[in-house]
């Protein structure tokens, strides 16, 4: 049972390692930066 | 035999919800203090640590910091891993009235709170993966050995008698001198003028000062682990150095700015509860006046020189855990007295010398072991993953960039 929750936790901290930076928030900056564009276009 | 006290049992489960609470208190103090475009992201640093240091310290934390000895008064073996041995029953070691689960689940949220006081040196810049490492390590390599060091019976500084009732070394100088290292190694955010904090919502602030105050009593009478006296008088000496620091850095900053400060309340509060935590349970009410009147002073200049040096520092952790903790661990060593804990020492005013160079010893021990192993931990976990956003995200802010959300709608 040890082991299992050592690896358990070992899970989590290679998901976190491999876990992508903020690439995967870049389209919610651009859909903002979009937003914002509207008004000064309109 | 050890025997379970009903009465302390009760005391020390509440507390350690108390102390729990703090952590949320600091995500909002800290929160508060940041543009608004970082919010999230400062409050998610205190809040991801709350579920991830919970889950470290049942692994191995606990029992790194308060297992057996493994010869050298550095480190607890392996004994306790995954609490195997930790059951309901109380400890032959530690607080022998309570059962052994409860003293490490209130270790534990000292454990949780330690790593998250750094944050706010790194606020407003942090890459998250980066934060995540980080805090796993810190609490691993630094804050596990110095409990260690200072609480276990067969730590070398508890053996060299030091002094430390609720963890001014462990707690507040270790994140303190830790922060410092962050935030010269990370470097000063973008975007401002100076690197002075510029808060969105003082009223989040102060309300997360209260919270930090109120858990505080858990943190401090708490740390008697039981339902006595000891309890009372901590309780007592905390909220009068909380108080004291309080309207001294108000009265400090109006003098010197010309307006009496609420966020000087709110972080002269906070500087005097860090003070007193070393010495809560070893000096009298009256001694706790003077801690809170020294800290309040000395803290101000320290974020008053923060500034001068341009150490970007977000929320000041150095000047107030940093200098606070080892204030009240020299303090301690001046005040303590035998007469309000006959397990503790006398200070130098009550004519021990010598407990004020332990004092010392301790002070540069913890302060430089932290220096130089969060140095370390910094420059590996960059060899990983930057520790640094980069410029035009720190510019979108880290809520948005680093989280996908945001604090407040347009």
């Amino acid at each position: 049972m040890v082991i299992a929750a050592l690896v358990s936790f070992g899970i989590l901290l290679v998901a976190w390692i491999m876990a992508p930076d903020e690439g995967a928030a870049r389209p919610a900056i651009a859909a903002q930066e979009n937003t914002e564009a509207i008004p000064l276009a309109a | 035999m050890p025997q379970i006290d009903t009465g302390d049992t009760a005391w020390v489960l509440t507390s350690s919800a108390l102390v729990m609470l703090m952590t949320p208190g600091l995500a909002l103090f800290y929160g508060g203090l940041v543009r608004r475009k970082n919010v999230l992201s400062t409050i998610m640093h205190s809040f991801f640590i709350l579920g991830l240091v919970s889950v470290t310290w049942v692994l191995w934390g606990y029992t790194l910091a308060f297992g057996p000895d493994t010869g050298l008064g550095l480190i607890g073996g392996l004994d306790w891993l995954a609490l195997e041995g930790v059951t309901g029953d109380p400890s032959d070691t530690y607080a022998t009235t309570i059962p052994h689960l409860l003293f490490m689940a209130f270790q534990m949220m000292f454990a949780i709170i330690t790593p998250a006081l750094i944050t706010g040196a790194f606020a407003e810049r942090k890459r998250f993966k980066a934060f995540v490492l980080f805090a796993v390590a810190w609490s691993t390599f630094v804050y596990a050995p110095i409990a260690h060091w200072v609480w276990s019976p067969d730590g070398w500084l508890f053996q060299l008698g030091v002094l430390d009732f609720a963890g001014g070394t462990v707690v507040h100088l270790s994140s303190g001198i830790a922060a410092l290292v962050a935030a010269l190694f990370i470097g000063r955010r973008t975007g401002l003028i100076e690197p002075a904090t510029e808060p969105h919502d003082v009223p989040m602030t102060v309300l997360g000062a209260g919270l930090l105050w109120f858990g505080w009593f858990g943190f401090n009478a708490g740390s008697a682990l039981g339902a006595n006296g000891l309890a009372a008088t901590a309780f007592v000496t905390t909220n009068t150095a909380a108080a004291m620091a309080a309207i001294t850095w108000v009265t400090i900053s109006w003098l010197h700015k010309g307006t009496p400060s609420v966020l000087g309340a709110a972080i002269g509060a906070v500087a005097g509860l860090v003070a007193i935590t070393p010495a809560a349970g070893f000096v009298t009410p009256a001694a706790s006046v003077l801690i809170g009147l020294g800290v309040g002073v000395v803290c101000y200049g320290a974020a008053q020189l923060r500034l001068r040096a341009r150490v970007d520092d977000a929320l000041d952790v150095f000047a107030v855990h940093g200098v606070g903790g080892a204030f009240g661990a020299i303090a301690t060593g001046l005040f303590a007295t035998t007469a309000v804990n006959a397990a503790g020492f006398d200070g130098l005013l009550n004519g021990s010398p010598g407990q004020l160079v332990i004092q010392l010893i301790a002070v540069a021990a913890v302060g430089l072991y932290s220096a130089v192993v969060t140095g370390t931990i910094l420059f590996l976990v960059n060899l990983v993953t930057p520790i640094r956003v980069a410029g035009d995200v720190e510019e979108t802010g880290l809520d948005l960039a680093q989280h996908g959300e945001v604090a407040y709608q347009p």
